[in-house]
């Protein structure tokens, strides 16, 4: 394990393991709650063409 | 096969929920817009999961897989050198930030803007080629996995993946983008699982000491023989393994990769503005290097499991080890999630693919030849046409088509067709006043030769990946200052603006 090389790989692996490990809870969360506001947001822009003018 | 009833209700339960999520985001489709770039609504979280999950195929983990079996650990520099590629740009806003405020749904769009209709449309003739061609093994790569993985008899590998493909047809058809948006973040989550998962199971099966010790051994006896010396396993700059020259072109051609590959652009393009575009490459940057280095360390596993092990059984191949390998290690139960995961990859990818081209086909090809604007309800149905067209050919190239060399290789000569050419009038277009479309014409034209001499003549004349690449980077670079200085400069919008105008109104 004296290889840099190696030491180099091996932390970039067990990093790696960890920020996918990661990114599943706190991405996951954070654009779940996105896509529930962009499809209200859609669904107010479709709700409005359909409303007619005033 | 290797697969239990619990395995099949984790994969039935999956697809069933992505094409009812992707059903239900069609009611949100208004027009093109919607359709193609998610009516610009994508903020950073999802465009992060879908970023990561469309660039994150079942194809990537194979040919991954394969330059670990190959190259062991230093397989993956190619995911350091994107790492740090896709940081400096989300950093530097290069070529996306511009691009972003620029408004257009294409690459090609902007070309108009900045040059003439006709290199648009030559333009998206070479993006369209280029990303088909390089999509056109994405199925059978991805079917060789299943078959390895599942135990699922080879002569099943078309009708799984056309079955695939024609679920994955019916929620990009008809919801676009935003159906896309939402099963990229299922496939995202599902992906995640899946690969800490595997990683750590494939860790504790052979164990650390083990698998280094496996790759040195290898290595040294390797270079004892008076055979085809292997790869060094960790240090990739070494000359029997990518070497200097092949990392500084593939640091070129991620430069390139990263802001012009336009399944990657379409989220830029989507985002709500240029700053959200930036933080989504900053934060998806190491992403990158898990996507290399974990089937990479899978790929280098199965080495060194087959080599403990009477060396690799007949009728394998450097691609087809990693999948059977981890038949060996993944347990009845948790196979299902990882093969589920694994369709999840598969499925982000080929759709993100096909709407994407399908979309260029549309816009910079079908729409510059039109005498009067289509209906609104015209273009969404010719746009869903269009992806049902590219599934098709999908079906027959991609099934039939054999890789020269290894599957890495190819998917870079093919992305190079159009990268090359395609980010050289990008960066002449934003950053240089004088190119112009002779320059630009020029540009595209000569940044193709190289990768398709490669792709027809490559395996006749023995010629490496990186000439083919380089070359045509340095044509397309010759093709548009050559073209530009030796012709009238273009008209410029007013007399204090430094380039014509490329800002949405």
């Amino acid at each position: 394990m004296k290889d840099p090389f190696v030491i180099v790989w091996t932390l970039l692996i067990f990093a790696s393991i960890f920020w996918y490990g990661f990114l599943v809870f706190y991405v996951g969360n954070k654009a779940g709650k996105e896509i529930l506001q962009m499809t209200k947001t859609l669904g107010e822009s479709k709700e409005a063409e359909k409303k007619p003018p005033a | 096969m290797t697969l239990a009833p619990i395995d099949w209700i984790i994969i039935v339960v999956y697809l069933a929920s992505c094409l009812g999520a992707g059903l239900w985001m069609r009611k949100f489709v208004r027009g093109v817009e919607d359709f193609a770039v998610a009516g610009r609504e994508l903020n950073v979280n999802l465009g992060i999961a879908s970023l990561a999950a469309t660039e994150l195929g079942l194809v990537t983990i194979m040919y991954t897989g394969q330059l670990g079996y190959e190259k062991g650990f230093a397989g993956a520099a190619i995911g350091v050198l994107m790492w740090a590629v896709i940081w400096i740009i989300g950093r530097t806003g290069f070529v996306i930030g511009p691009l972003r405020t620029a408004g257009v749904m294409t690459i090609p769009e902007l070309f108009e803007k900045r040059f003439s209709a006709r290199v648009r449309w030559l333009a998206g003739l070479f993006v369209v080629l280029g990303g088909l061609l390089n999509m056109g093994i994405f199925l059978r790569l991805g079917g060789e996995f299943l078959v390895y993985a599942t135990g699922m008899p080879p002569g099943w590998l078309e009708w799984v993946m056309t079955g695939l493909l024609g679920l994955v047809l019916v929620y990009t058809a008809l919801g676009g983008m935003l159906s896309v948006l939402v099963t990229d973040y299922l496939q995202f989550l599902l992906m995640g699982v899946g690969i800490v998962i595997t990683s750590i199971l494939v860790i504790m099966h052979l164990g650390w000491g083990n698998l280094i010790d496996g790759l040195n051994t290898a290595w040294a006896a390797g270079a004892a023989s008076s055979g085809t010396p292997r790869a060094h396993p960790f240090n990739p700059f070494h000359s029997s393994s990518f070497g200097w020259g092949y990392l500084l072109w593939q640091f070129v051609f991620q430069i390139a990769a990263a802001s012009t590959w336009q399944t990657q652009i379409s989220r830029v393009l989507a985002a709500k503005d240029a700053a959200t575009a930036k933080s989504m490459y900053r934060k998806t940057s190491f992403y990158y290097v898990g996507r290399f280095l974990l089937p990479g360390l899978w790929g280098a596993a199965a080495f060194v499991w087959f080599s403990q092990h009477g060396g690799l059984p007949e009728g394998l191949t450097t691609l087809t080890a990693m999948p059977q390998y981890l038949s060996i290690v993944l347990p009845i139960g948790l196979i299902g999630l990882v093969v589920a995961a694994m369709l999840a990859a598969e499925m982000s990818t080929d759709s993100g693919y096909m709407l994407t081209w399908a979309t260029v086909i549309y816009n910079d090809l079908i729409t510059p030849c039109l005498r009067k604007p289509l209906a609104p309800q015209s273009q969404l149905l010719l746009t869903r046409g269009l992806v049902l067209g590219i599934a098709v050919f999908l079906l027959f190239y991609g099934l039939w088509y054999q890789v020269p060399g290894n599957a890495w290789d190819y998917l870079a000569v093919t992305g190079n067709i159009y990268l090359a050419s395609v980010f050289t009038l990008l960066v002449a277009g934003l950053y240089w006043p004088r190119a112009n479309a002779v320059g630009a014409g020029a540009a595209l034209v000569l940044g193709a030769i190289g990768p398709i001499v490669f792709l027809v003549l490559g395996k006749t004349y023995n010629i490496a990946p990186e000439i083919a690449g380089a070359s045509s980077f340095a044509l397309a670079a010759v093709g548009m200052v050559a073209g530009s200085l030796l012709t009238r400069p273009p008209v410029r919008a007013g007399a204090d603006s430094p380039s014509p105008s490329l800002s949405s109104p």
